[in-house]
């Protein structure tokens, strides 16, 4: 009977927590929603993910390899509007508009794999090194240092350079940089969180600490992570186009940061539209994820602005 | 002493960190195999290529390796660079101060646009100049330094003609002493307004442009911090004393919001340095960035990896010099971790 009561209880106590936690969600919801900016970003985010997904619907691919623009030699260097290039052609014949369909299917494939990656591998380094302390924890740190001491961009370069042009060790470098933002914040977290008198009184009862992390700490340390991933998912493909127009992607590729680059010698020569409407695509794509990168951050962590 | 220890425990570490970077650096090297390939060519006999291989110790295991490059290294031989077709160090120095000039010149842009623009965003908030400011420094955020470069290089350069490409026009830099090799600071040494003008006119525009992305985190954080600085009981104080509202802004909000300010500026820096990469290489600026991006095309590995190490050093010792002006600053901050 008594232990009947006391499920029961705890039954209740779980309910009770579990709608808290709706509310707090709903509320969250509410509160991003009601900014227009955020719906603006999410919209045009929507659209590009669109874009990607339907791109075999909205143009033909190119055989044999779809991310390379089809070549319409008849049509070279034409103004937007002329023989159904909506968007022009570069100097090779090559149609913009498919470049940026097609492109957006590459920037979807770099910041999902490229944030992703970085996002798991970063908190489970930052996890253990919270959580652990100690010698572990300082070599982690020190280690976290030295990336820091190389900006991104740089040490993304060097990488890709090393292993030589494509666009597959393009995403290879940014992955093998990219961890460390994510690793030095949840650390920091974790450290303020492991404070905090509910994970004292979690370890009070004698709970193992990979409960107390899983339940207690991990959850409350996620917020900003979800803030920097979002505005990565945009920073990464700035980053990733910067590396492509050096030259660090394969020639011909309808990557955008390559397309502006293939577009600069007719930029000269008055042919604006090949670099205009694929940096125009780098930028809007950019400005999605930071819009709504900077309405999740006014809404679940105002104090890190400007961090 | 607080600050004074954390000064010396992070200049203690600074070595550590950099033989860190070193280590990196040279991993990368080694990452595709030997690099014997990039001396070899192919009609050596195996027994040429032995030879090679012995004489740059690449026979020898891999620890041994790095420690020869690395006393090469403090040594301060740093290879050789097919791209200059000279040693590292014979060539490194022009191509730093050139780099160094145009990051400089953009700082000062932005560092002081970006707090220009942030205090009067901030005093202004949530009306038009507020509004301009967030538009402002989202764009700068969202727009890729080589695409805003070619955006100012059509109407600038090719309809107007106002700015030429390069860093210098030949005649005009060979007429006077270049002791510091910033070109600006070299005219006004020798006291030649002729060659001041040639410098302005080249640095311009890729100073405006790789400034962008860096005051934008300026104006933003700049912004913050004169908000919360305007809310703060002192602001009250000053003008319950009737002081002018310029002098309350100028005196008391302003200068204890650029304490924070302070902090984003050696991670901006770290945005011209990378930033610096595609403008060289779009305004033909004769610096790292463009010795860089030609040695990648080239597959000169000498260096690309003297450039990472180049740069980790400035942008270390840049945020050194911010954490410590910070320190000073501001007493109140706890310093560690």
């Amino acid at each position: 009977m008594s232990n009947f009561t006391a499920a029961a209880a705890i039954d209740e106590s779980k309910q009770s927590v579990m709608s808290v936690k709706w509310t707090r969600r709903k509320e969250v919801a509410r509160e991003v929603f009601s900014n227009p900016l955020t719906v603006l970003g999410m919209v045009i985010i929507g659209a590009f993910f669109l874009m990607a997904l339907l791109a075999p619907l909205l143009t033909e691919p190119n055989q044999p390899d779809a991310y390379q623009s089809p070549r319409d030699w008849a049509n070279i260097d034409s103004p937007p509007g002329i023989d159904g290039h909506v968007l022009g052609t570069d100097s090779q014949g090559g149609d913009v508009l498919y470049g940026i369909i097609w492109g957006s299917r590459l920037s979807l494939q770099l910041s999902l794999t490229v944030v992703g990656f970085t996002l798991v591998f970063g908190a489970i380094i930052g996890s253990v090194a919270a959580m652990r302390g100690g010698r572990l924890d300082n070599f982690l740190m020190r280690l976290v240092d030295v990336f820091l001491s190389i900006p991104e961009l740089i040490f993304a370069l060097a990488i890709a350079a090393v292993l030589g042009p494509s666009f597959r060790n393009i995403i290879l470098a940014l992955a093998a940089v990219f961890w460390v933002k994510y690793a030095r914040i949840i650390r920091g977290e974790i450290i303020r969180i492991k404070q905090a008198e509910y994970v004292a009184a979690a370890r009070v009862t004698g709970d193992s600490t990979w409960n107390i992390y899983r339940k207690d700490v991990l959850p409350n340390a996620v917020t900003p992570l979800v803030v920097q991933a979002t505005l990565d998912m945009g920073n990464v493909v700035l980053i990733g186009a910067t590396l492509s127009f050096i030259g660090l992607a394969q020639a011909g590729l309808t990557e955008w940061g390559a397309m502006v680059s293939a577009g600069q010698s007719g930029l000269l020569a008055g042919e604006w539209w090949v670099s205009t409407f694929a940096g125009l695509a780098i930028v809007l794509w950019a400005l999605a994820f930071n819009l709504v990168g900077d309405g999740l951050r006014d809404v679940l962590d105002p104090k890190t602005e400007g961090r | 002493m607080q600050v004074r220890d954390y000064l010396i425990r992070r200049l203690v570490l600074l070595p550590f960190i950099m033989l860190g970077v070193s280590v990196v650096v040279f991993t990368l090297t080694r990452f595709t195999g030997s690099p014997v390939g990039i001396y070899a060519t192919p009609n050596m006999t195996p027994d040429e290529v032995a030879a090679l291989e012995a004489r740059y110790l690449l026979d020898q295991p891999i620890p041994v390796q790095y420690a020869a490059w690395l006393g090469g290294l403090l040594r301060g031989d740093l290879g050789w660079s097919g791209v200059s077709v000279a040693p590292v160090t014979a060539v490194i120095g022009d191509k730093m101060t050139a780099t160094l000039e145009l990051a400089l010149a953009a700082a000062i842009i932005a560092i002081l646009g970006g707090i220009a623009l942030g205090t009067i965003a901030g005093v202004r908030r949530n009306k038009g100049p507020d509004h301009m400011a967030r538009l402002f420094s989202i764009l700068g955020a969202s727009t890729p330094t080589f695409w805003f470069g070619l955006l100012l290089l059509v109407p600038f350069y090719l309809w107007l003609d106002w700015f030429p490409l390069g860093r210098s026009t030949t005649e005009i830099w060979n007429s006077i002493g270049h002791p510091t090799g910033l070109y600006t600071l070299d005219a006004i040494l020798a006291g030649s307004p002729a060659a001041l003008l040639d410098a302005l006119r080249h640095l311009v525009l890729p100073a405006t442009v790789l400034a962008f992305g860096a005051m934008a985190i300026i104006v933003r954080m700049m912004r913050s911090s004169m908000v919360e600085a305007l809310s703060e009981e002192y602001v009250d104080a000053a003008r319950s004393k009737g002081l002018p509202e310029g002098v309350v802004i100028k005196r008391h909000a302003r200068r204890n919001a650029l304490v924070p300010t302070i902090t984003v500026i050696g991670l901006s820096f770290g945005f011209l340095l990378q930033g610096s990469v595609a403008v060289e290489l779009i305004f033909r600026w004769p610096g790292l960035g463009q010795w860089v991006t030609s040695a990648i095309l080239s597959g000169d590995q000498a260096t690309i990896m003297s450039y990472v190490l180049v740069t980790a050093v400035i942008f270390m010792t840049v945020n050194l010099a911010v954490d410590i002006a910070y320190a000073y600053l501001d007493r109140r901050v706890v310093l560690g971790g």
